[in-house]
Protein backbone atom coordinates (compact mmCIF):
# COMPACT_ATOMS: atom_id res chain seq x y z
CA UNK A 1 0.00 0.00 0.00
CA UNK A 2 1.52 3.70 -0.88
CA UNK A 3 1.35 6.46 1.12
CA UNK A 4 -1.37 7.40 -0.96
CA UNK A 5 -3.69 4.69 -0.34
CA UNK A 6 -3.57 4.98 3.04
CA UNK A 7 -4.52 8.54 3.18
CA UNK A 8 -7.58 8.26 0.89
CA UNK A 9 -10.09 7.77 3.13
CA UNK A 10 -8.96 10.83 5.49
CA UNK A 11 -8.75 12.96 1.80
CA UNK A 12 -12.00 11.46 0.48
CA UNK A 13 -13.94 12.26 3.93
CA UNK A 14 -12.11 16.23 3.93
CA UNK A 15 -13.33 16.61 0.24
CA UNK A 16 -16.88 15.02 0.69
CA UNK A 17 -17.00 17.47 3.55
CA UNK A 18 -15.65 20.67 1.47
CA UNK A 19 -18.29 19.99 -1.24
CA UNK A 20 -21.39 19.76 1.06
CA UNK A 21 -19.94 23.04 2.80
CA UNK A 22 -19.66 24.49 -0.74
CA UNK A 23 -23.07 23.23 -1.65
CA UNK A 24 -24.95 24.31 1.15
CA UNK A 25 -23.23 27.66 1.51
CA UNK A 26 -24.82 28.50 -1.91
CA UNK A 27 -28.15 26.44 -2.06
CA UNK A 28 -28.91 27.65 1.73
CA UNK A 29 -30.08 23.97 1.87
CA UNK A 30 -28.55 20.77 3.42
CA UNK A 31 -27.24 18.02 0.84
CA UNK A 32 -27.12 14.63 0.82
CA UNK A 33 -23.73 12.99 -0.06
CA UNK A 34 -26.14 10.37 -2.17
CA UNK A 35 -28.68 13.76 -3.29
CA UNK A 36 -28.82 13.87 -7.16
CA UNK A 37 -28.29 18.19 -7.16
CA UNK A 38 -28.49 18.18 -10.89
CA UNK A 39 -32.11 16.05 -11.01
CA UNK A 40 -33.77 18.22 -8.05
CA UNK A 41 -32.73 20.84 -9.74
CA UNK A 42 -30.49 22.72 -6.86
CA UNK A 43 -27.25 22.82 -9.82
CA UNK A 44 -27.98 26.47 -12.15
CA UNK A 45 -26.18 27.28 -14.61
CA UNK A 46 -23.98 29.33 -12.66
CA UNK A 47 -23.42 26.90 -9.57
CA UNK A 48 -22.20 24.10 -12.45
CA UNK A 49 -19.22 25.49 -12.91
CA UNK A 50 -18.35 27.45 -9.87
CA UNK A 51 -18.24 23.47 -8.47
CA UNK A 52 -16.11 22.47 -11.36
CA UNK A 53 -13.35 25.45 -10.74
CA UNK A 54 -13.91 25.28 -6.90
CA UNK A 55 -12.62 21.43 -7.45
CA UNK A 56 -10.06 22.80 -9.76
CA UNK A 57 -8.76 25.34 -7.39
CA UNK A 58 -8.92 23.77 -4.52
CA UNK A 59 -7.00 20.23 -4.96
CA UNK A 60 -5.08 21.37 -7.73
CA UNK A 61 -6.63 19.47 -10.62
CA UNK A 62 -7.99 19.68 -14.06
CA UNK A 63 -11.59 18.18 -14.49
CA UNK A 64 -12.23 18.57 -18.91
CA UNK A 65 -13.42 16.58 -21.46
CA UNK A 66 -15.07 13.03 -20.84
CA UNK A 67 -14.68 13.78 -17.09
CA UNK A 68 -16.96 16.42 -16.86
CA UNK A 69 -19.54 14.06 -18.33
CA UNK A 70 -22.77 14.41 -15.95
CA UNK A 71 -22.42 11.36 -14.52
CA UNK A 72 -19.51 12.39 -12.15
CA UNK A 73 -21.66 15.62 -11.17
CA UNK A 74 -24.51 14.22 -9.95
CA UNK A 75 -23.91 13.07 -6.35
CA UNK A 76 -21.33 14.99 -4.08
CA UNK A 77 -20.24 11.16 -3.31
CA UNK A 78 -19.40 10.66 -7.65
CA UNK A 79 -17.70 14.55 -7.50
CA UNK A 80 -15.67 12.89 -4.12
CA UNK A 81 -14.48 9.83 -6.64
CA UNK A 82 -13.36 11.83 -9.12
CA UNK A 83 -11.45 14.31 -7.27
CA UNK A 84 -9.71 11.59 -6.07
CA UNK A 85 -8.67 10.03 -9.32
CA UNK A 86 -7.95 12.79 -10.92
CA UNK A 87 -5.91 13.89 -7.45
CA UNK A 88 -3.93 10.26 -7.54
CA UNK A 89 -3.56 10.69 -11.27
CA UNK A 90 -1.92 14.19 -10.72
CA UNK A 91 0.36 12.94 -8.43
CA UNK A 92 1.53 9.96 -9.77
CA UNK A 93 2.50 12.41 -12.98
CA UNK A 94 4.17 14.87 -11.32
CA UNK A 95 6.04 11.96 -9.04
CA UNK A 96 7.50 10.64 -12.54
CA UNK B 1 -1.05 47.34 -20.44
CA UNK B 2 1.25 44.91 -20.54
CA UNK B 3 4.72 45.52 -22.66
CA UNK B 4 5.04 41.93 -23.84
CA UNK B 5 2.48 42.53 -26.17
CA UNK B 6 3.62 45.69 -27.94
CA UNK B 7 4.61 44.55 -31.15
CA UNK B 8 1.18 42.49 -31.35
CA UNK B 9 -0.88 45.78 -30.70
CA UNK B 10 1.15 47.47 -33.53
CA UNK B 11 0.42 44.67 -35.47
CA UNK B 12 -3.13 45.30 -35.42
CA UNK B 13 -3.42 48.56 -35.74
CA UNK B 14 -1.41 48.49 -38.80
CA UNK B 15 -3.86 46.10 -40.45
CA UNK B 16 -7.04 47.59 -39.02
CA UNK B 17 -6.83 51.39 -38.36
CA UNK B 18 -7.70 53.62 -41.52
CA UNK B 19 -9.94 50.09 -43.14
CA UNK B 20 -12.89 49.45 -40.21
CA UNK B 21 -15.00 51.76 -41.82
CA UNK B 22 -14.94 50.41 -45.09
CA UNK B 23 -15.72 46.78 -43.46
CA UNK B 24 -18.60 48.17 -41.48
CA UNK B 25 -19.63 49.45 -44.95
CA UNK B 26 -18.81 46.52 -46.68
CA UNK B 27 -20.06 44.21 -43.87
CA UNK B 28 -17.22 42.05 -44.37
CA UNK B 29 -13.42 41.71 -43.02
CA UNK B 30 -10.94 40.33 -45.96
CA UNK B 31 -10.91 36.69 -44.84
CA UNK B 32 -6.46 36.60 -45.73
CA UNK B 33 -6.42 38.96 -43.03
CA UNK B 34 -8.33 36.92 -40.16
CA UNK B 35 -6.26 33.73 -41.79
CA UNK B 36 -3.41 35.70 -40.77
CA UNK B 37 -4.35 36.90 -37.60
CA UNK B 38 -5.65 33.43 -36.51
CA UNK B 39 -2.32 31.85 -37.69
CA UNK B 40 -0.61 34.34 -35.29
CA UNK B 41 -2.57 32.88 -32.44
CA UNK B 42 -3.91 36.37 -31.87
CA UNK B 43 -7.49 35.42 -32.12
CA UNK B 44 -7.81 32.76 -29.15
CA UNK B 45 -4.70 33.96 -27.94
CA UNK B 46 -5.44 32.06 -24.44
CA UNK B 47 -4.50 28.59 -26.25
CA UNK B 48 -1.57 27.22 -24.68
CA UNK B 49 1.83 27.12 -26.26
CA UNK B 50 1.75 23.26 -26.78
CA UNK B 51 -1.01 23.83 -29.26
CA UNK B 52 0.81 26.32 -31.14
CA UNK B 53 -1.15 29.12 -29.11
CA UNK B 54 0.37 32.22 -27.35
CA UNK B 55 -0.82 31.08 -24.08
CA UNK B 56 -2.26 34.60 -22.64
CA UNK B 57 -3.51 34.40 -19.42
CA UNK B 58 -6.98 36.58 -19.08
CA UNK B 59 -5.52 39.36 -18.14
CA UNK B 60 -3.60 39.84 -20.95
CA UNK B 61 -5.70 38.93 -23.48
CA UNK B 62 -8.94 40.56 -22.54
CA UNK B 63 -6.19 44.21 -22.94
CA UNK B 64 -5.66 42.99 -26.18
CA UNK B 65 -9.08 42.23 -26.84
CA UNK B 66 -10.18 45.86 -25.68
CA UNK B 67 -7.74 47.06 -28.08
CA UNK B 68 -8.96 45.06 -30.92
CA UNK B 69 -13.01 46.53 -29.75
CA UNK B 70 -11.55 50.07 -29.94
CA UNK B 71 -10.33 49.63 -33.68
CA UNK B 72 -13.62 47.61 -34.87
CA UNK B 73 -15.73 45.51 -33.52
CA UNK B 74 -16.47 43.29 -35.94
CA UNK B 75 -13.08 42.21 -35.75
CA UNK B 76 -13.33 42.01 -31.96
CA UNK B 77 -16.63 39.46 -32.24
CA UNK B 78 -14.44 36.78 -34.60
CA UNK B 79 -12.03 37.43 -31.92
CA UNK B 80 -14.80 35.90 -29.22
CA UNK B 81 -16.16 33.22 -31.57
CA UNK B 82 -12.60 31.92 -31.96
CA UNK B 83 -11.95 32.39 -28.64
CA UNK B 84 -14.86 30.48 -27.37
CA UNK B 85 -14.71 28.12 -29.86
CA UNK B 86 -10.68 27.18 -28.48
CA UNK B 87 -11.94 27.45 -24.85
CA UNK B 88 -15.03 25.51 -25.30
CA UNK B 89 -12.24 22.54 -26.94
CA UNK B 90 -9.94 22.85 -24.71
CA UNK B 91 -12.50 22.33 -21.97
CA UNK B 92 -14.81 20.02 -23.05
CA UNK B 93 -12.27 17.81 -25.18
CA UNK B 94 -10.40 15.08 -25.05
CA UNK B 95 -6.59 15.03 -25.94
CA UNK B 96 -7.06 13.78 -29.60
CA UNK B 97 -9.32 16.62 -30.14
CA UNK B 98 -7.59 19.31 -28.13
CA UNK B 99 -4.39 18.61 -30.19
CA UNK B 100 -6.17 18.28 -33.50
CA UNK B 101 -8.61 21.16 -33.14
CA UNK B 102 -6.87 23.58 -31.15
CA UNK B 103 -3.79 23.29 -34.28
CA UNK B 104 -6.26 23.98 -36.37
CA UNK B 105 -7.19 27.12 -34.80
CA UNK B 106 -4.05 28.71 -34.06
CA UNK B 107 -2.86 28.00 -38.47
CA UNK B 108 -5.17 29.97 -39.77
CA UNK B 109 -8.45 28.11 -39.61
CA UNK B 110 -11.51 29.97 -38.46
CA UNK B 111 -14.58 28.92 -35.95
CA UNK B 112 -18.04 29.71 -34.74
CA UNK B 113 -20.18 28.65 -31.66
CA UNK B 114 -23.55 27.82 -32.13
CA UNK B 115 -26.09 28.06 -29.42
CA UNK B 116 -28.87 30.26 -30.30
CA UNK B 117 -31.74 29.00 -32.15
CA UNK B 118 -35.56 29.99 -33.27
CA UNK B 119 -36.69 29.01 -29.94
CA UNK B 120 -34.06 29.00 -27.68
CA UNK B 121 -32.25 32.07 -27.43
CA UNK B 122 -32.57 33.68 -23.50
CA UNK B 123 -33.91 29.66 -22.39
CA UNK B 124 -30.94 27.99 -23.85
CA UNK B 125 -32.56 24.61 -22.19
CA UNK B 126 -35.13 25.02 -25.05
CA UNK B 127 -32.76 23.98 -27.51
CA UNK B 128 -34.23 21.17 -30.09
CA UNK B 129 -30.66 20.72 -32.25
CA UNK B 130 -30.29 16.77 -31.95
CA UNK B 131 -27.02 15.06 -31.24
CA UNK B 132 -27.47 11.34 -32.30
CA UNK B 133 -25.38 8.44 -32.08
CA UNK B 134 -25.68 5.97 -34.66
CA UNK B 135 -22.88 3.14 -34.97
CA UNK B 136 -19.76 4.53 -35.52
CA UNK B 137 -20.97 8.27 -35.98
CA UNK B 138 -23.22 11.12 -34.95
CA UNK B 139 -26.07 12.84 -36.75
CA UNK B 140 -26.47 16.19 -36.07
CA UNK B 141 -30.50 17.87 -37.12
CA UNK B 142 -31.10 21.53 -36.23
CA UNK B 143 -31.29 25.65 -36.92
CA UNK B 144 -28.94 27.48 -35.38
CA UNK B 145 -29.50 31.45 -35.39
CA UNK B 146 -27.74 34.85 -35.72
CA UNK B 147 -24.13 32.24 -35.30
CA UNK B 148 -21.55 35.38 -34.82
CA UNK B 149 -18.46 34.59 -37.58
CA UNK B 150 -19.83 31.80 -39.22
CA UNK B 151 -19.79 33.52 -42.37
CA UNK B 152 -16.10 32.71 -41.80
CA UNK B 153 -15.82 29.99 -40.42
CA UNK B 154 -14.04 26.22 -41.21
CA UNK B 155 -15.64 24.76 -37.73
CA UNK B 156 -18.65 25.23 -35.85
CA UNK B 157 -18.86 24.12 -32.18
CA UNK B 158 -22.47 23.03 -32.57
CA UNK B 159 -24.37 22.72 -29.05
CA UNK B 160 -27.21 20.12 -28.96
CA UNK B 161 -29.55 17.30 -26.86
CA UNK B 162 -27.48 14.23 -26.59
CA UNK B 163 -29.05 11.13 -25.27
CA UNK B 164 -30.38 12.37 -21.54
CA UNK B 165 -28.37 15.15 -21.53
CA UNK B 166 -26.23 17.13 -24.03
CA UNK B 167 -23.55 17.52 -25.95
CA UNK B 168 -21.06 19.71 -27.94
CA UNK B 169 -19.42 18.18 -31.59
CA UNK B 170 -17.79 19.81 -33.83
CA UNK B 171 -19.06 19.99 -37.72
CA UNK B 172 -16.89 21.15 -40.57
CA UNK B 173 -18.58 23.74 -42.46
CA UNK B 174 -17.94 21.63 -45.49
CA UNK B 175 -19.63 18.23 -44.34
CA UNK B 176 -22.79 17.52 -46.14
CA UNK B 177 -25.93 19.11 -44.77
CA UNK B 178 -24.60 22.28 -43.77
CA UNK B 179 -26.25 25.36 -44.91
CA UNK B 180 -24.50 29.05 -44.17
CA UNK B 181 -27.12 31.79 -44.94
CA UNK B 182 -25.42 34.85 -43.95
CA UNK B 183 -27.80 37.77 -42.38
CA UNK B 184 -27.84 40.88 -44.58
CA UNK B 185 -27.29 44.58 -42.60
CA UNK B 186 -27.44 43.43 -39.45
CA UNK B 187 -27.53 46.47 -37.19
CA UNK B 188 -24.14 46.77 -35.33
CA UNK B 189 -20.65 44.81 -35.73
CA UNK B 190 -21.35 44.42 -39.31
CA UNK B 191 -18.46 42.87 -40.94
CA UNK B 192 -18.78 39.92 -37.95
CA UNK B 193 -20.02 37.39 -40.16
CA UNK B 194 -23.56 36.73 -38.91
CA UNK B 195 -25.16 34.08 -40.29
CA UNK B 196 -28.04 31.06 -40.18
CA UNK B 197 -26.98 27.93 -40.13
CA UNK B 198 -28.68 24.95 -40.99
CA UNK B 199 -27.83 21.30 -40.06
CA UNK B 200 -29.46 18.83 -41.96
CA UNK B 201 -28.85 15.01 -41.28
CA UNK B 202 -25.31 15.83 -41.06
CA UNK B 203 -22.79 12.67 -40.23
CA UNK B 204 -19.34 12.60 -38.56
CA UNK B 205 -17.40 10.20 -37.22
CA UNK B 206 -18.17 9.69 -33.56
CA UNK B 207 -14.83 11.79 -32.20
CA UNK B 208 -16.67 15.37 -33.60
CA UNK B 209 -18.51 14.87 -30.30
CA UNK B 210 -16.17 16.54 -27.69
CA UNK B 211 -15.67 14.96 -24.53
CA UNK B 212 -18.05 11.76 -25.81
CA UNK B 213 -20.58 13.75 -25.25
CA UNK B 214 -22.76 13.85 -21.83
CA UNK B 215 -22.72 16.84 -20.95
CA UNK B 216 -25.33 18.55 -18.32
CA UNK B 217 -26.07 21.39 -20.60
CA UNK B 218 -26.13 23.87 -18.08
CA UNK B 219 -22.05 23.19 -17.45
CA UNK B 220 -21.49 23.18 -21.28
CA UNK B 221 -23.24 26.59 -21.68
CA UNK B 222 -21.71 28.16 -18.91
CA UNK B 223 -18.57 27.12 -19.68
CA UNK B 224 -18.15 28.62 -22.96
CA UNK B 225 -20.71 31.72 -22.25
CA UNK B 226 -18.04 32.30 -19.25
CA UNK B 227 -15.22 33.15 -21.83
CA UNK B 228 -17.64 34.79 -23.99
CA UNK B 229 -18.71 37.40 -21.69
CA UNK B 230 -15.17 38.24 -20.58
CA UNK B 231 -14.23 38.21 -24.39
CA UNK B 232 -17.43 40.56 -24.89
CA UNK B 233 -16.64 42.33 -22.00
CA UNK B 234 -13.16 43.81 -22.60
CA UNK B 235 -14.21 44.37 -26.06
CA UNK B 236 -16.65 47.08 -24.79
CA UNK B 237 -13.81 48.40 -22.92
CA UNK B 238 -12.09 48.74 -26.25
CA UNK B 239 -15.51 50.62 -27.50
CA UNK B 240 -15.13 52.88 -24.27
CA UNK B 241 -11.80 54.08 -25.07
CA UNK B 242 -12.34 54.77 -28.69
CA UNK B 243 -15.37 56.99 -28.03
CA UNK B 244 -13.87 58.60 -25.28
CA UNK B 245 -10.49 59.31 -27.67
CA UNK B 246 -12.63 60.33 -30.10
CA UNK B 247 -14.85 62.79 -28.05
CA UNK B 248 -11.64 64.11 -25.85
CA UNK B 249 -9.85 65.15 -29.46
CA UNK B 250 -13.16 66.19 -30.76
CA UNK B 251 -14.04 68.90 -27.90
CA UNK B 252 -10.62 69.79 -27.58
CA UNK B 253 -10.14 70.92 -30.87
CA UNK B 254 -13.62 72.24 -31.88
CA UNK B 255 -13.99 76.25 -30.55
CA UNK B 256 -18.02 77.14 -30.29
CA UNK B 257 -19.08 80.86 -28.84
CA UNK B 258 -15.08 81.38 -28.93
CA UNK B 259 -14.36 78.85 -26.60
CA UNK B 260 -13.43 74.70 -27.06
CA UNK B 261 -15.72 72.28 -26.33
CA UNK B 262 -14.04 71.27 -23.15
CA UNK B 263 -14.18 75.13 -22.02
CA UNK B 264 -17.95 74.34 -21.69
CA UNK B 265 -19.14 72.78 -18.49
CA UNK B 266 -22.41 70.48 -20.29
CA UNK B 267 -19.91 69.05 -22.79
CA UNK B 268 -17.45 68.16 -19.74
CA UNK B 269 -19.78 66.64 -18.13
CA UNK B 270 -20.22 63.77 -21.19
CA UNK B 271 -16.16 63.70 -20.92
CA UNK B 272 -16.79 63.44 -17.29
CA UNK B 273 -19.20 60.66 -17.88
CA UNK B 274 -17.76 58.57 -20.84
CA UNK B 275 -13.99 58.67 -18.79
CA UNK B 276 -15.90 57.27 -15.72
CA UNK B 277 -17.74 54.93 -17.78
CA UNK B 278 -14.40 53.42 -19.40
CA UNK B 279 -12.81 53.55 -15.71
CA UNK B 280 -15.32 51.30 -14.26
CA UNK B 281 -15.65 48.87 -17.03
CA UNK B 282 -12.13 48.43 -17.08
CA UNK B 283 -12.25 48.14 -13.36
CA UNK B 284 -14.99 45.17 -13.47
CA UNK B 285 -12.92 43.38 -16.62
CA UNK B 286 -9.81 43.40 -14.91
CA UNK B 287 -11.58 42.14 -11.10
CA UNK B 288 -13.05 39.13 -13.65
CA UNK B 289 -9.57 37.88 -15.50
CA UNK B 290 -8.50 38.01 -11.83
CA UNK B 291 -10.80 35.70 -10.65
CA UNK B 292 -10.39 33.99 -14.08
CA UNK B 293 -6.49 33.22 -13.74
CA UNK B 294 -6.70 32.35 -9.96
CA UNK B 295 -9.40 29.65 -10.35
CA UNK B 296 -11.97 31.68 -8.09
CA UNK B 297 -15.73 30.02 -8.41
CA UNK B 298 -16.36 33.54 -8.28
CA UNK B 299 -15.58 33.88 -11.96
CA UNK B 300 -18.92 32.77 -12.90
CA UNK B 301 -20.79 35.82 -11.55
CA UNK B 302 -17.40 38.16 -12.11
CA UNK B 303 -17.91 37.54 -15.67
CA UNK B 304 -21.61 38.49 -15.31
CA UNK B 305 -21.25 41.24 -13.80
CA UNK B 306 -17.87 42.73 -16.27
CA UNK B 307 -20.03 41.82 -19.20
CA UNK B 308 -23.36 43.54 -17.71
CA UNK B 309 -21.30 47.15 -16.53
CA UNK B 310 -19.00 47.01 -19.72
CA UNK B 311 -22.19 46.84 -21.93
CA UNK B 312 -24.05 49.20 -20.72
CA UNK B 313 -21.51 51.59 -20.31
CA UNK B 314 -20.35 51.27 -23.62
CA UNK B 315 -24.33 51.91 -24.88
CA UNK B 316 -24.44 54.85 -22.87
CA UNK B 317 -20.80 56.27 -23.34
CA UNK B 318 -20.99 55.83 -27.71
CA UNK B 319 -24.70 57.73 -26.97
CA UNK B 320 -23.02 60.26 -25.33
CA UNK B 321 -19.90 60.31 -27.51
CA UNK B 322 -22.25 60.81 -30.68
CA UNK B 323 -23.32 63.83 -28.91
CA UNK B 324 -20.76 65.24 -28.36
CA UNK B 325 -18.76 64.84 -31.72
CA UNK B 326 -22.69 65.92 -33.30
CA UNK B 327 -22.20 65.97 -36.76
CA UNK B 328 -18.76 64.83 -37.30
CA UNK B 329 -19.89 61.08 -36.11
CA UNK B 330 -22.87 61.13 -37.92
CA UNK B 331 -22.19 58.68 -40.90
CA UNK B 332 -21.92 55.27 -41.00
CA UNK B 333 -18.54 53.72 -40.82
CA UNK B 334 -17.17 56.77 -38.20
CA UNK B 335 -15.66 54.63 -35.18
CA UNK B 336 -17.97 56.62 -32.82
CA UNK B 337 -21.06 55.78 -35.52
CA UNK B 338 -20.25 52.26 -35.22
CA UNK B 339 -19.58 52.32 -31.75
CA UNK B 340 -23.22 53.70 -31.21
CA UNK B 341 -24.57 50.50 -33.28
CA UNK B 342 -22.18 47.71 -32.05
CA UNK B 343 -22.82 49.02 -28.18
CA UNK B 344 -26.53 48.29 -28.33
CA UNK B 345 -25.44 44.78 -29.87
CA UNK B 346 -23.43 44.29 -26.58
CA UNK B 347 -26.14 44.61 -24.34
CA UNK B 348 -28.17 42.20 -26.58
CA UNK B 349 -25.52 39.06 -26.99
CA UNK B 350 -23.87 36.57 -24.55
CA UNK B 351 -26.55 36.93 -21.68
CA UNK B 352 -29.15 39.87 -22.75
CA UNK B 353 -28.96 43.09 -19.85
CA UNK B 354 -32.19 41.62 -18.33
CA UNK B 355 -30.65 37.68 -18.00
CA UNK B 356 -27.69 39.42 -16.52
CA UNK B 357 -29.77 41.26 -14.04
CA UNK B 358 -30.74 37.88 -13.45
CA UNK B 359 -28.33 36.24 -12.41
CA UNK B 360 -26.57 39.08 -10.38
CA UNK B 361 -30.09 39.34 -8.28
CA UNK B 362 -30.05 35.98 -7.66
CA UNK B 363 -26.35 35.99 -6.22
CA UNK B 364 -27.29 39.21 -4.55
CA UNK B 365 -29.93 37.13 -3.01
CA UNK B 366 -28.08 33.80 -2.05
CA UNK B 367 -24.51 35.86 -1.09
CA UNK B 368 -26.19 38.80 1.21
CA UNK B 369 -28.03 37.12 3.66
Amino acid sequence: MTINEAATPALAAQIQAGLLAFLEAKTKQVVAPGQDIFGTGLATSMFALELVVHLEGTYGIEIAGPDLRLEHFRTVEKMTALTLRLKAEAESTDSA
Amino acid sequence: MPDQLADERALITGLVDGNAGRWDLDGLIPEDLLRDLGARGLLCAQVKPSYGGLGLDSATNGELTAHTGSLCSSLRSVQTSQGMAAWAISRLGDADQRRTHLRALTSGQLAAVAFSEQDAGSDLSAMSTRIQRSGDSVVVDGAKKWITAARYADLLVVFGQYEDSAAAVVVPRSAPGVTVDVIADPLGCRAAGHANVRLDSVRLPAASLLGGGGHPLSLLVTTALTYGRMSVAWGCVGILRACLRAAVRHASSRKQFGTPLTGHQLVARHLADLFVAEQGATRACEHASRCWDSKSPEVATAAVLAKYVSSRNAATAAASAVQVLASAAAQDGHVVARAYRDAKLMEIIEGSTEICQLVLAEHAVTTTL
